[in-house]
């Protein structure tokens, strides 16, 4: 295991995309040292900014202990292994990872798993804006892979999703679950307006309450309960709306029905 | 400035009917001369390589409003594509639509030295002219979209060809275009309420005209102003199956006009105007009918705009056929009309082996080019980056100079493209004579550029050197070895500079010119406050502000042409 | 005294270039065709006395005049050290010098971002997710039939948008609306003025304002053929009132009412009859409306952008456009407001691929609006310097961020002291684009217009270009003797561990 701890406060971004197993396996004390990252705009090496220890552990792969928040694109692209931060991780962690498990126990920024196809991200504090969403102008969304947030999330979370399982324990921001395909949401408090606009398929489930649907859904069912991946079913009941009917949308939307008494209106069209 | 002597290469110059020969040649001030003083000059030893004119680019989309929105509305595409600073280049990015910098910088390492860009909308002209003087290293040129102005429409209606050609005179100089483009013919007009012309022969709403006398009005207007290069024409239904019909009419709607022999009209992107087949589902190739047709004719050329597999970004003044590709793709659409002129679309595109329609349109570009016999009627180009983005040149010469490179393609693509492709039955291999004439001495000699495509004496100092050896090389069957020698020339020579070497930019200091043509009529277009009045009728903009002032060409290379009207 | 005609007005989006101006002694005396904004700044507020006439430096928390070439150093100084400095700005500049700007971007590593990021910035974002049908204002101008104003309010904000371009003009196919509304607006004053009467007699009692937003149906007219208008706001303004419908929404439901228009274009029926307090009837009529035109157009502006949900408002409401294009002829157009932020985001996107929110701190562009947005990137508190150009971002900017801003050196370019230049350290005079030195200006659909310089500026004033070409050219020269200095310290560094090996070795022989 290699454990890094920064060696004083950043004020500008670092980028170091170096932090990443598939990267230092094969490498020796010296050679990770030597990786290059960047801090604003100096070329500097991984050893100028962190202090680097070795032990003999197997896994975690990589411990990062301390405030990473302005370091960007750890764990970017990585295929194996595991990382633990101990601490807040900046933006794009975990960005189009491809296997692996990332463990954030604090904050972290946003794009955390942008456009990745697989692995496993938990993160025990909240997480910011598009967890889960695609680079700009790109709508490949993220394809599969499991990520749980203990806390709340931003906005557009799960944006353009194609596969993969999203698990919010805490509160979510506007436009969750946008322009999705595939794939599952599931948001155990509150959330906010515009949920799965411009979906076309997949599942979206709230099982708290819900600040307004979006007029392009129409009910489809009430459900007693629902399933959310192959381990875990929420019990309801469910009111199932479909959607987006902007986009001729088939993608469901189960909002509780306890919990949103307001939207009893719609029984009438069952 | 340097003198240089390229020395014991083998010369390409089909021009100069040179084929191969071990030749030197000398350069000095920016020209090619007989000699020069040997020991002064730089020397480059080119025995075993082979030694041609700079590349001459047809058609090419790099640069203006429409090449930049699409630049504009691609991040995800430049992500994957990112290029550095350097010490001597600018930082960019790629992939489909790579940045100013970056497009002068990779053509220039692939041996090309002259560029032309497709199409511009005139009103946004001083846009295309800004771009241009950031593409470093080539010469370039631009050809403004005329074919359904309002001026042309109406005079063409009225019968008034030389009042026309007037005014298409006042707008070469107005714009600092090179040649007169026409894109889907009346469509653009119609386009402007959403509609289309489907025939030559469709009446253009609210003008009294067609597509064929459009046409042929501007090849009239193009020969009375005596302008270096044809019109430029992209055909109408272009992108729509049966299509080949209509290319069919359109060339023969022009054979008379041909007089002594030569082209009246170049044809551009021929592979997407050379569909058969009544719909999508029966889809299949009119490149036999297209090749027999100009076999027996020689007033129209060619280029291929061939297809690459790859995801890439479409754009031209066609916004009707854009708009089809959207309710094709569903991809992100962009549709910019342009008052009085022209419109435009843009629509990111993936070409897939996998699929039957993408497959048989790779096919048949490569069906023309090798089915037409003389390599000086049909040049390579990608339509750039409509087929593809031109960095995919190379693998478009070896196609066309392999069969087996073909076949390897072909094996990979779907079953129903196999099984429709005409490539089996071809057995054509283009030798590097005849690549030479696709890529640049065919291409210049269509352009009327006689300084370039070639390596005769007072041609441009432009010369491109490649690492392939004929003589020990069957280029057919070392068909990887030689793709990679057209990707990344051993030297590229720039107006008698080595600007690139080894597929790195050694030299940044060349700007490149911009070429344009000066036309002047005997009786200039007369610009009264009744005309001025009628400008502001037409555009939103003032007379006085629409003309490219010289402020807007970093190096001017005027062609001043005496019309004869 | 000199006439100068077709001169191009500096001030907004709309880059009006048809006015007429008369120079007397080297000042602008008489202004014509423009607006009263033009006018104000045209003929009174390039004269301002807060212009700036000499470059200065923070000297003990004072601004001190100093000479151009130590300002110059000085600003380039900064700029080297820094490790993450931001360059923003960009809107009132020529692309001439915005040209020179991603240069020095790319040659500090900087980020670099232009005004569309607290503008229109929402609009590129959604273009790039969706693309935008489009067209030049001269096609408006002669074809739509149909002209929807949503958010905005050409009436202030870009005076003279209606009368060049949408619905008090002549096209080739459409006829002016201006006497229909001349007629209306008599009606109005008509009743105005009974109303004033009545009550000075004491007959007459207005009746009560409605409390809550209420929104009038549709009228008739806008089924009818030829030029109709529609405005779409939170509140009427002088632009609804021109309006032959205005639609009053509710504030941040622009993204469900432009759904629900959207499932209605496409043929789908909703469950709920109220969207963002309009009835579903009426937008079925407006929706229609839409549908049975021959060419509409829909112009927004920062109500859009810069409301609840952002670029995806822009996004939904290009897909409403585009939907329409199924039935009928629909465009949609950013009323951008700056003269040439379009411009900006041209220029940056033709050297780097990207419009704005630009990073170069890794040698190459990398592109990411909240990443690299100014905003964002002074909520966090990452760079440390800042350059801005032909912009006052003050004003926009919440405190927090502000202190983080001025915590590093600020550098500014501006012709008059406004808020940005007064906590400058070290701050440049510049010329008045357009007025004292010409260019290329982008109109809002990307119509470049060139820029006119009619009188002198103050003697000493570098305009933007050549301010920043030297700017650039220090930087090199900084950079180049660091460099120098370090290869000459590592030399060294070199040759004496050299002479200590030697030393060692020769201790050695001795010690053997
Ligand atoms: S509308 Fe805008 S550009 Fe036109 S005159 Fe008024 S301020 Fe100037
Ligand atoms: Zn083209």
């Amino acid at each position: 295991m290699i454990t890094l701890t920064p060696l004083r406060n950043f004020d500008v971004p670092v980028h170091a995309s170096c932090i990443n197993p598939d990267e230092f396996k094969s490498k020796t004390l010296k050679e990770i040292a030597e990786l290059p990252v960047t801090e604003g705009n100096r070329n500097l090496t991984l050893s100028d900014l962190f202090k680097i220890e070795q032990d003999k552990t197997e896994t975690p792969s990589i411990t990062l202990n301390g405030d990473f928040k302005k370091v960007k694109r750890v764990g970017q692209g990585m295929k194996t292994g595991e990382i633990i931060i101990n601490g807040n991780a900046g933006m794009h962690t975990g960005e189009r990872m491809a296997g692996g498990k990332i463990v954030i126990n604090g904050n972290a920024d946003s794009w955390t798993g942008s456009e990745m196809k697989a692995g496993t991200i938990e993160i025990h504090g909240d997480a910011g804006d598009y967890l889960a969403s695609p680079y700009r102008g790109s709508g490949t969304g993220v394809k599969g892979g499991y990520i749980i947030v203990d806390g709340s999330v931003g906005n557009e979370v799960g944006c353009y999703l194609k596969g993969g399982v999203i698990k919010i324990k805490g509160n979510a921001g506007i436009f969750l679950g946008y322009h999705m395909t595939d794939g599952a949401i599931y948001v155990e408090k509150q959330c906010s307006s515009r949920t799965g606009a411009a979906m076309t398929g997949g599942k979206i489930i709230l099982a708290g309450t819900v600040t307004e649907l979006m007029p392009s859904f129409t009910i489809d069912s009430i459900k007693p309960k629902v399933k959310v991946d192959a381990t875990q079913s929420v019990a309801g009941p469910f009111y199932v709306f479909l959607g987006d009917l902007a986009d001729h949308g088939t993608g469901k939307l189960f909002v509780s029905k306890t919990n949103n008494p307001q939207l009893a209106f719609y029984e009438k069209y069952l | 400035m340097a003198e240089i002597l390229v020395k014991n290469g083998f010369v390409v110059d089909p021009t100069n009917k040179i084929d191969g020969e071990k030749m030197d040649i000398a350069i000095k001030d920016g020209k090619i001369v007989k000699k020069v003083n040997e020991r002064k000059a730089k020397i480059i030893d080119a025995s075993g390589l082979t030694v041609m004119a700079g590349g001459v680019d047809i058609h090419s989309h790099i640069a203006g409003a429409e090449v930049n929105m699409g630049r504009l509305i691609r991040p995800e595409d430049h992500y994957k594509d990112a290029v550095r600073k350097t010490k001597l280049t600018r930082s960019g990015t790629g992939y489909s639509i790579p940045s100013t910098f970056v497009t002068g910088y990779r053509y220039s390492t692939m041996g090309y030295t002259t560029v032309m860009n497709g199409s511009f909308a005139p009103l946004k002209a001083k846009h295309v002219h800004e771009e241009l003087n950031d593409i470093p290293l080539l010469d370039k040129g631009t050809y403004p979209l005329l074919g359904d102005w309002w001026f042309v429409l109406e005079n063409l209606a009225k019968g008034d060809i030389e009042e026309c050609a007037r005014h298409v005179a006042w707008m070469m100089q107005s714009t600092k275009g090179y040649a007169i483009k026409v894109v889907n013919p009346g469509g653009l007009e119609s386009w402007g309420f959403g509609h289309n012309v489907h025939s030559i022969d469709d009446q253009v709403p609210n003008f009294c005209i067609t597509p064929r006398e459009i046409v042929r009005g501007l090849i009239k207007v193009d020969k009375m102003l005596n302008l270096p290069h044809t019109i430029h024409l992209h055909t109408n239904n272009l992108g729509q199956p049966g299509n080949y019909k209509t290319t069919l009419d359109t060339m023969r709607a022009i054979e008379d006009l041909s007089t002594d022999g030569k082209p009246v009209a170049h044809i551009t992107h021929i592979q997407f105007a050379s569909f058969a087949g009544d719909d999508w589902g029966k889809f299949r190739s009119g490149a036999d009918e297209i090749s027999k047709y100009i076999n027996a004719h020689n007033h129209i050329t060619l280029d291929m705009g061939q297809v690459i597999f790859t995801d890439t970004t479409t754009m031209t003044a066609d916004g009707p056929f854009e708009y089809t590709l959207y309710t094709l793709s569903g991809h992100k659409w962009v549709n910019s009309d342009v008052e009085t002129e022209a419109s435009g679309g843009i629509i990111p595109f993936t070409y897939k082996k996998n699929n039957a329609v993408n497959a048989i349109q790779w096919s048949i570009g490569l069906e023309i080019a090798l089915l037409v016999k003389d390599p000086w009627k049909i040049f390579m180009t990608t339509d750039h980056p409509n087929g593809g983005p031109f960095m995919s040149y190379p693998r478009v010469l070896a196609w066309l100079m392999s069969k087996k490179a073909r076949e390897a393609t072909l094996k990979r693509c779907h079953k129903k493209a196999q099984k429709k492709s005409l490539l089996p039955s071809i057995d054509r291999e283009l030798s590097l004579y005849e690549l030479a004439i696709v890529t640049r001495a065919g291409t210049a000699k269509a352009l009327g550029m006689p300084n370039k495509g070639h390596l005769g004496v007072g041609a441009d100092g432009d010369v491109a050197i490649f690492n392939i050896n004929p003589e020990t090389t069957d280029i057919a069957k070392k068909y990887k070895a030689v793709r990679k020698a057209f990707k990344e020339s051993v030297y590229t020579i720039k107006d008698g500079k080595i600007v690139a070497k080894d597929g790195e930019v050694v030299d940044n200091t060349t700007p490149g010119r911009t070429m344009w043509v000066d036309v002047k009529t005997k009786q200039p277009c007369i610009i009264n406050e009744e005309m001025k009045r009628k400008f502001r009728e037409y555009w939103s903009i003032e007379y006085e502000n629409y003309p490219v002032s010289d402020h807007y060409v970093k190096v001017s290379d005027k062609l001043t042409v005496e019309a004869s009207v | 005294m000199t006439e100068f005609k077709s001169v191009v007005c500096p001030i907004c989006g709309c880059l009006c270039d048809d006015l007429e101006i008369t120079v007397e002694n080297n000042e602008i005396v008489k202004m014509k065709n423009g607006c009263a904004v033009c006018e104000a700044k045209m003929v009174y507020g390039y004269k301002s006395e807060e212009r700036i006439l000499k470059p200065m430096i923070r000297k003990d928390g004072k601004l001190v005049p100093v000479t151009m070439d130590e300002a110059i150093h000085k600003a380039a100084q900064i700029l080297v050290d820094a490790k993450y400095p931001l360059l923003y700005g960009w809107s009132s500049s020529t692309n001439e010098a915005q040209r020179i700007g991603v240069e020095l971007a790319e040659e500090l590593g900087s980020t670099l971002d232009n005004c569309a990021s607290i503008c229109h910035g929402p609009s590129v974002m959604a273009t790039q997710e969706i693309g935008i049908p489009t067209a030049t204002l001269g096609q408006i101008r002669h074809r739509a039939d149909l002209i929807v104003y949503w958010a905005c309010n050409p009436w202030t904000s870009h005076p003279r948008h209606v009368e060049r371009y949408t619905a008090f003009t002549e096209g080739r196919f459409e006829k002016s609306e201006w006497k229909n509304y001349m007629l209306k607006l008599k009606g109005e004053t008509g009743k105005k003025k009974i109303e004033a009467a009545s009550k000075r007699l004491g007959q007459y009692s207005p009746p009560p304002r409605p409390q809550v937003c209420m929104v009038d149906a549709p009228p008739k007219s806008i089924q009818k053929m030829g030029r109709k208008m529609i405005v779409v706001d939170v509140r009427k303004t002088k632009t609804a009132e021109a309006a032959d419908y205005f639609l009053q929404v509710e504030p941040n439901k622009d993204y469900e009412i432009f759904s629900a228009l959207r499932c209605l274009v496409n043929d789908q029926e909703l469950d709920i009859d109220k969207v963002g307090g309009v009835p579903v009837d009426y937008l079925k009529d407006v929706a229609d409306a839409m549908i049975n035109c021959e060419f509409g157009a829909i112009f927004f502006g920062l109500g859009l952008t810069q409301s609840l949900g952002r670029f995806r408002n822009i996004e939904v409401a290009i897909a409403l456009t585009r939907d329409l294009n199924r039935r009928t002829k629909f465009v949609i157009s950013p009323m951008r407001g700056h003269f040439n932020v379009t411009g900006a985001n041209i220029v940056f996107a033709w050297q780097t691929g990207y419009p704005y929110a630009i990073d170069f701190s890794q040698g190459y562009p990398q592109y990411n609006p909240g990443e690299f947005t100014i905003n964002d990137l002074l909520r966090r508190g990452d760079n440390d310097a800042t350059l801005v150009i032909s912009s006052d971002p003050g004003a926009h900017f919440p405190k927090s961020s502000m202190q983080n801003m001025m915590k590093h050196p600020l550098i500014t370019i501006n012709p008059d002291m406004n808020a940005i230049s007064r906590l400058g350290d070290v701050v440049f005079p510049a010329q008045w684009c357009g007025i004292e030195y010409s260019g290329t200006a982008y109109r809002m659909d990307s119509v470049p217009i060139p820029l006119k310089k009619v009188v002198e500026p103050p003697p000493g004033i570098l305009n933007d270009q050549e301010l920043l070409e030297r700017i650039l050219n220090e930087v090199r020269a900084i950079k180049a003797q660091k460099t120098e200095v370090q290869t000459k310290v590592k030399g060294e560094v070199r040759s004496a561990a050299k002479t200590v090996k030697k030393t060692a070795k020769r201790t050695k022989r001795k010690v053997a």
